[in-house]
């Protein structure tokens, strides 16, 4: 028999128990006043050990059959490219169409990801007054539509937390190209050294390709109005672990990465020894160990509960795998789901003002949904390519994201737009482990008797994929996505989830600055990939009339922090603003970090990494509340 | 869009779920704040230092994975290490290097028997941010009336603690002495902690 079950109240509690909540949950839980804290995910508690090191090397289950992901029978959402279309409901997880790849359970989707990492840069956060400096007019003629906004902090405000959070999770790697790592260099992530060294464990071994393309930068010479003298190359910034780690400074032991192989690709494995940094192996553990924290697995949180007159949020209920409802009062709320789910349940709840677009105006109201972009390179675009003479094993070995070399030098404002189409830039990086992950099932990773024939010329295909004597180099070097007023996130007025709500939509599709910096910037590409020695070095173009098709998991934007509150949904401490509400602003007890937060960006591969230092802000902006509750002051 | 009612009627809705177990507090053992600033700073003071030398003890154990809590730090070394370390911490020395002779608490098991054990090594403690630490140089082990072992020697792995790479005695002696001694819940602990690092079955599996 089915009941509704009054929980024991708590100080703090987490939505959800990923990298997020994890940070939030340990930092708060370890503090002096011993404060109570509770985190509630829908997923179940992952033993890396029994749950991963045997079953899961099973490519159909884990592939195409997501058995580790979010299960889209229990809740989904729709797509669509723009506001006058019908939206219809991702129902599988699949390759192209639809790559959600959603994390279940402790960790979040971080047990299975690539752990590729990176700064933004202090031009991402100031994209918006510093393009209309130095370019006026530039943004309304490249997105006559821009709904683009600055941070409410710079990257120096960022920078701390950006370092404890990297000692926290454990990153691996040097530096991120920045010429004199001070607070001059306005166009690279800088990394003060005051802190000692830079990422605290050094990057996982470099691949034959990835120093030849570091070579390579250092021989070619920088693009026409480029404000550096010679290219930055650097080792890619990863979160897998590359050495036995004990993190600082909740002292976590942490298991190093084993080069298995299972780990990217379409795949996306989750690791068997807990080197892929996340919350389930890093922070959880710290929190556990002070005794104030409780976790509470399988359960899905499906209302808030929204006191207008005090603008709090007093209770989260959640259904039990038995379908029980559990109500769980507390003084603060840190909502750390992933992406539109931390959107959808606001929506469902009435915490905040939704996002209304109008159509006839070209412009819209209320901020919760608003200014969604997506932080993943357009699946087909257009891209540099080439080929090298150099073979390689595809055999399993290697991780998802080391190995390779990037350059933040042709992003941000790091060369002259006077005379193009489009602001920032794209990061680029070349060198991954070949054998870093298994395709998506043999026969679907493009070596199929419907491409091939079959027979002898399907063995020898067969042959070539794992033991390939030339390499495919190349990139597709979109320019960042700027959020316009037409896309968002609201909820669909047609689809629900297994218990009746209804679930989030999505209105999304590429935006011009992205295929106008591609097209600038592949040219560019292609000279260092002559300059690799690579033969075949073609740019090959692809129209702006082509539509998104990719619904990445790295969807960015849509409930933004940000200085103005009618337009942003939560203040520089990850604050809810009120905004739009009645009365003084007080500032209410409900608090959110994720990539979905992130105001805007450039093109560093991670929006985890920058959201990473929103989470621990959060949580200095929790424990100051706790004592004081209040609207916080910057 | 208004605010959906909120039902506060359970659901009968089968949905798929994994089954789980939530780990208890004690199953997460982690280095106490104050010990993790002591082998930093530890890590810090003993950068360039010539002689070979590693964290050891239980400490040393924790930073390599194994579930085992620490409440004090030691260090391995030889008996020049033991005297090189003392200059270096000549601040936090609380007891200069000599030679000590001492009897383990813990007795060891060869069959069914129990046998004293005892250790002989140049000593000295410090104390580093508040936390002990015990250094022991050129350590020998005797079981019973037995012949004095050889110094113990080994070549150390490395562990990042944070930013600071440091040296830890490695688990395979670690595992060798504890089977000398008949210390198998120890060794126990030591291959838990290998299978969790390489999927696999740990020494001797």
């Amino acid at each position: 028999m089915s009941s509704v079950i009054m929980e024991p109240r708590k100080n703090l509690v987490c939505l959800g128990a990923g990298f997020m909540s994890g940070l939030v949950a340990a930092e708060v839980a370890r503090d002096s006043h011993n404060y109570s804290v509770v985190a509630i995910t829908k997923g179940p508690w992952w033993d890396y050990v029994s749950d991963f090191s045997t079953t899961k090397y099973d490519e159909w289950g884990v592939g195409l059959g997501r058995k580790y992901d979010s299960p889209l029978p229990v809740q989904s959402t729709t797509i669509r490219n723009s506001p006058t279309q019908f939206a219809l409901p991702v129902r599988r997880y699949t390759m192209p169409i639809q790559y959600h790849a959603l994390g279940h359970g402790v960790g979040g989707a971080a047990q299975h990801y690539g752990g590729t990492m990176g700064r933004q840069g202090p031009w991402g956060y100031k994209q918006q007054s510093l393009s209309d400096a130095a370019y006026p007019g530039k943004l309304a003629q490249i997105q006559p539509n821009n709904d683009l906004q600055d941070w409410p902090l710079d990257y120096a405000g960022y920078e701390p937390y950006y370092h404890k959070w990297e000692l926290v999770y454990g990153l691996c790697g040097t530096n991120n190209g920045s010429p004199t790592d001070t607070s001059s260099d306005m166009n690279y992530p800088w990394m003060d050294p005051s802190y000692g060294s830079k990422y605290p464990m050094p990057p996982h071994p470099l691949t034959p390709v990835a120093t030849q393309f570091r070579d390579a930068c250092l021989a070619t010479s920088p693009p026409q109005g480029a404000k550096f003298t010679s290219y930055h190359p650097f080792p890619h910034v990863s979160s897998l672990a590359s050495q036995p780690y004990t993190n600082v400074p909740y002292g976590v032991p942490v298991n190093p990465c084993v080069y298995d192989g299972y780990c990217g690709g379409n795949c996306n494995y989750a690791c068997e020894t807990g080197a892929k940094a996340n919350a389930a192996y890093r922070t959880i553990p710290a929190a556990m160990a002070t005794g104030n924290f409780k976790l509470v697995t399988n359960a899905y949180i499906f209302r808030l509960v929204w006191d207008a007159t005090s603008h709090t949020v007093t209770e989260a209920h959640y259904y039990d795998a038995q379908g029980n409802v559990h109500i769980q009062q507390g003084d603060v709320f840190f909502n750390g789901m992933w992406g539109y789910n931390m959107i959808r349940i606001m929506l469902l709840s009435g915490v905040g003002v939704p996002y209304q677009y109008n159509s006839g105006l070209g412009t819209g109201t209320g901020s919760v949904g608003r200014g969604l972009t997506n932080g993943y390179a357009p699946y087909t675009g257009t891209a540099a390519s080439g080929t090298l003479n150099i073979g390689a094993n595809s055999y399993s070995a290697g991780n998802a994201s080391g190995g390779s070399v990037d350059i933040y030098d042709l992003m941000d404002d790091n060369f002259d737009h006077t005379n193009l189409n489009f602001i920032g830039g794209a990061q680029i990086g070349m060198g991954g482990y070949a054998g870093g992950g298994p395709g998506n099932i043999t026969l679907a990773g493009n070596v199929s008797p419907s491409n091939t024939g079959v027979g002898g010329t399907f063995k020898a295909k067969q042959k070539d994929k794992y033991l390939p004597t030339t390499t495919n180099v190349g990139a597709t070097p979109f320019a960042p996505d700027i959020p316009t007023y037409d896309h968002y996130v609201d909820l669909d007025p047609h689809y629900t989830d297994i218990y009746g709500d209804p679930l989030s939509r999505l209105t999304y599709d590429w935006t011009a600055n992205m295929y106008n910096g591609a097209t600038y910037l592949a040219t560019i590409v292609a000279q260092i990939l002559t300059k690799m020695g690579a033969s075949n070095v073609k740019v090959g173009a692809t129209p702006a009339q082509v539509h998104n098709d990719w619904w990445g998991h790295h969807l960015r934007g849509g409930c933004r922090i940000g200085k103005d509150p009618t337009s942003s949904v939560f203040n520089s401490w990850n604050q809810h603003w009120l905004s739009g509400a009645p009365g003084p602003n007080i500032g209410s007890n409900y608090f959110a970090a994720g990539e979905i937060t992130n105001t805007a960006g450039d093109t560093v591969p991670s929006g985890t990494h920058v959201a990473g230092p929103q989470s621990w802000r959060a949580a200095e902006g929790i424990r100051q509340y706790l004592q004081t509750p209040g609207l916080l002051t910057p | 869009m208004p605010v959906l009612k909120i039902p506060r009627k359970a659901q009968r809705i089968v949905a798929p779920f994994v089954e789980s177990r939530v780990p208890g507090p004690e199953e997460f053992v982690v280095l106490s704040e104050p010990l993790l600033n002591a082998t930093l700073k530890l890590a810090r003071l003993l950068k360039g230092c010539k002689s070979k030398w590693a964290l050891s003890g239980d400490a040393g154990e924790l930073v390599s994975g194994v579930s085992i809590p620490a409440d004090h730090l030691s260090i391995l070394t030889t008996a020049e290490g033991c005297e090189e370390i003392s200059y270096r911490l000549v601040e936090n020395v609380v007891q200069p290097p000599r030679i000590v002779e001492r009897k383990l608490d813990r007795e060891a098991k060869i069959g069914k028997e129990p046998y004293p054990v005892q250790m002989k090594s140049h000593e000295a403690r410090f104390r580093i941010e508040g936390q002990r630490l015990h250094v022991y140089g050129g350590l020998q082990i005797r079981i019973g009336d037995w012949e004095w072992g050889d110094p113990l020697e080994y070549e150390p792995e490395y562990v990042y603690v944070g930013s600071e790479k440091l040296p830890v005695v490695p688990l395979r002696l670690k595992t060798e002495l504890y089977i000398g001694l008949g210390w198998m819940d120890r060794v126990k602990k030591i291959n838990e902690a290998m299978v969790r690092r390489h999927h696999g079955p740990g020494f001797g599996g």
